[in-house]
């Protein structure tokens, strides 16, 4: 196990803040707080090479959390190690065998070719020189680092910039690294670089990655495992294809009528007609209590089918299930 | 334990890039090197000016105040050229590259100091030469006993100025932004040391020798280099001595300080 979060909490005490000119200078010497959990009783674990995304809508903790195993905030209660290091306690071991990507901000110098801010890197780190030009070697293949790697970093591209990052970031070898919002404002190339990049590393170096991100294609196309968290607390934790199961029992039908549909209904338990356009009528329904084929047969019995399609649910509609309906918090470990 | 070495090698490394962003922005060091140039000849023509008028102040000749600016404006340079970065604490937390020093494995206020933007140590070089003219014109012994007063002088003053801006520095962690509490400390350094303290009133005395100790980077040692003894009896004599306990007293304390407010940010994150 090279992670483990236990009962994780971290409050904010913020200046209950009062409005106006008045209320502006009354802040100055008021003392009222207002606590606030911004991560309440998180509890998880990570083996190394597993590849967890952990996700939840903006402010539900999820960069408090990351803050807390990287060590740069200390929790109000509970406890994690980092491959046995209290990151808080030891930052600077810690510091030393994780790696961090912000996607929203750079750790390269901006004024300076690429390669500059690498070497500083291999400083700070302390990289011996033949594990630093091996690293470096293989991550700007892995890369393509080649064609930009002397050019300013003001110079390059996002999608350049952030394949950057992320050899900077893994220069160190880092077992464990600690990626938040890597593919945003991407195009679709780059995210297909940086998607491949990550899953190569995962596989061939074994390193640990938590996946911070709103984008869910980052998570449906990278991990296996996931772990929401909403409001602070956790919950949901186990696997991409049991969350499908569990709360994506819906499937949409799609068909492709001969006459206009306006008038068709559909008489079945369990199915929602969503929309009518034309030919084209969109169904939902509920595999718990409609069949596909009874489904087909049903419409077929009215009209004419020209073609049918039934879609798999988004991961990204399931979990905007999630954080809508607020579900009960799952007890740890309890659907892996 | 990160050893000494790592961070020698660290500090290397920045230099390296400091002198390669320099080359990346040719024309903008030039101007800052005519600003340099062009400040510290306006501060001079002011003194110059003023003693025009009242040729002595309290005693002290124009190259007495001329010398003693000289004197402060070594020791401030060479704060410059050391711990100029230290400024940076506010941005760095307020933009959140702070977190990113606190996730690389060495200390955090060294990582503030020695990052890419540091000053050139073009100004302390100047100072030194303004500084050889001074003495020449106060007709300074070099005594060995005089060369040890002015060395430990300037050392301290570097010390002493660089850690009255870590105690402002730090106070970032509790207040978000604080420019103006900067320009009005900076402002007291930079235009009450340029005069003797005896010519001030008792709360300035109060302010410059034991608020913001910025008296003992130049004044006080002045009064025993230029044997000002009706201006070291109005204090104490020996305060001229004092500039490295007051050094060492201040980045104690300050280094403390930032010890609380690092705490206290990685408690709040704010």
């Amino acid at each position: 196990m090279i992670i483990r979060a236990e009962h994780l909490t971290k409050q904010f005490k913020s200046l209950r803040r009062k409005d106006g000119v008045v209320g502006t200078l009354a802040n100055l010497f008021s003392r009222e707080y207002d606590l606030k959990d911004a991560v309440k009783d998180v509890s998880f674990e990570l083996e190394a090479g597993e590849l967890v995304g952990y996700i939840g809508p903006n402010g539900a903790g999820k960069s408090t959390t990351i803050k807390m195993l990287t060590g740069i905030l200390v929790p109000s209660a509970g406890s994690c190690t980092v491959d046995g290091v209290v990151p808080w306690l030891d930052r600077k071991g810690n510091a030393r065998q994780i790696g961090v990507v912000f996607g929203q901000r750079t750790q390269l110098y901006w004024d300076l070719p690429l390669i500059e801010s690498f070497r500083l890197l291999r400083a700070i780190y302390g990289i011996p020189h033949d594990r630093y030009e091996q690293n470096l070697k293989a991550f700007t293949d892995l890369l393509d680092l080649d064609e930009f790697i002397r050019t300013p970093v003001r110079q390059l591209s996002l999608g350049q910039r952030m394949r950057g990052d992320f050899a900077a970031a893994m220069l160190h070898e880092p077992k464990v690294v600690f990626l938040d919002e890597p593919t945003i404002g991407l195009d679709v190339v780059a995210k297909e670089a940086i998607r491949e990049f990550i899953a190569r590393t995962n596989r061939t170096r074994g390193t640990t990655y938590v996946l911070t991100t709103h984008d869910l294609n980052d998570v449906e196309k990278l991990c296996d495992r996931i772990i929401i968290i909403d409001h602070g607390s956790k919950l949901y934790d186990g696997s991409i294809d049991a969350i499908k199961e569990r709360y994506g029992g819906k499937r949409v039908l799609t068909a492709d009528l001969t006459v206009a549909c306006a008038d068709i209904e559909v008489r079945l338990p369990g199915t929602t007609v969503v929309s009518r356009e034309g030919h084209r009528i969109t169904i939902e329904f509920d595999r718990s209590r409609v069949r596909a084929d009874e489904l087909i047969v049903e419409l077929s019995r009215t009209c004419e089918l020209k073609d049918v399609t039934i879609a798999e649910p988004e991961l990204e509609a399931i979990i905007r299930q999630i954080y809508q309906s607020g579900l009960e918090p799952l007890t740890a470990g309890a659907t892996t | 334990m990160v050893s000494a070495a790592r961070y020698w090698d660290a500090y290397k490394e920045v230099w390296r890039l400091n002198v390669l962003t320099l080359m990346e922005y040719k024309a903008n060091f030039f101007i800052w090197l005519l600003f340099t140039l062009v400040y510290h000849g306006v501060a001079l023509a002011a003194i110059w000016v003023i003693l025009t008028k009242f040729p002595s102040l309290n005693g002290w000749q124009r190259t007495d105040v001329f010398f003693l600016y000289a004197l402060w404006m070594v020791g401030h340079t060479l704060n410059n050229s050391l711990f100029f970065m230290v400024g940076d604490v506010p941005d760095a937390v307020r933009e959140g590259r702070f977190d990113r020093m606190l996730v690389r494995p060495l200390d955090s206020l060294f990582q503030i100091m020695a990052q890419p933007g540091q000053n050139f140590p073009d100004d302390f070089f100047v100072s030194i030469i303004v500084f050889g003219i001074a003495a020449a014109l106060v007709h300074l012994q070099w005594t060995p006993l005089v060369a040890l007063l002015v060395v430990m002088t300037i050392l301290s003053a570097a010390v002493i100025d660089g850690a009255v801006q870590l105690v402002v520095a730090t106070l970032s962690f509790w207040v978000i932004r604080l420019d103006a509490l900067r320009w009005v400390v900076m402002s007291l350094e930079n235009d009450f040391t340029r005069f003797p303290l005896s010519m001030y009133n008792r709360a300035v005395r109060i302010i410059l020798g034991y608020v913001f100790p910025f008296a003992f980077m130049n004044y006080f040692p002045a009064t025993v280099l230029l044997h000002k003894t009706a201006d070291a009896a109005q204090f104490n004599p020996a305060l001229g001595w004092m500039a490295p306990l007051v050094a060492a007293i201040w980045a104690a304390g300050s280094l403390t300080f930032w010890r609380i407010g690092l705490n206290r940010y990685q408690g709040t994150g704010s």
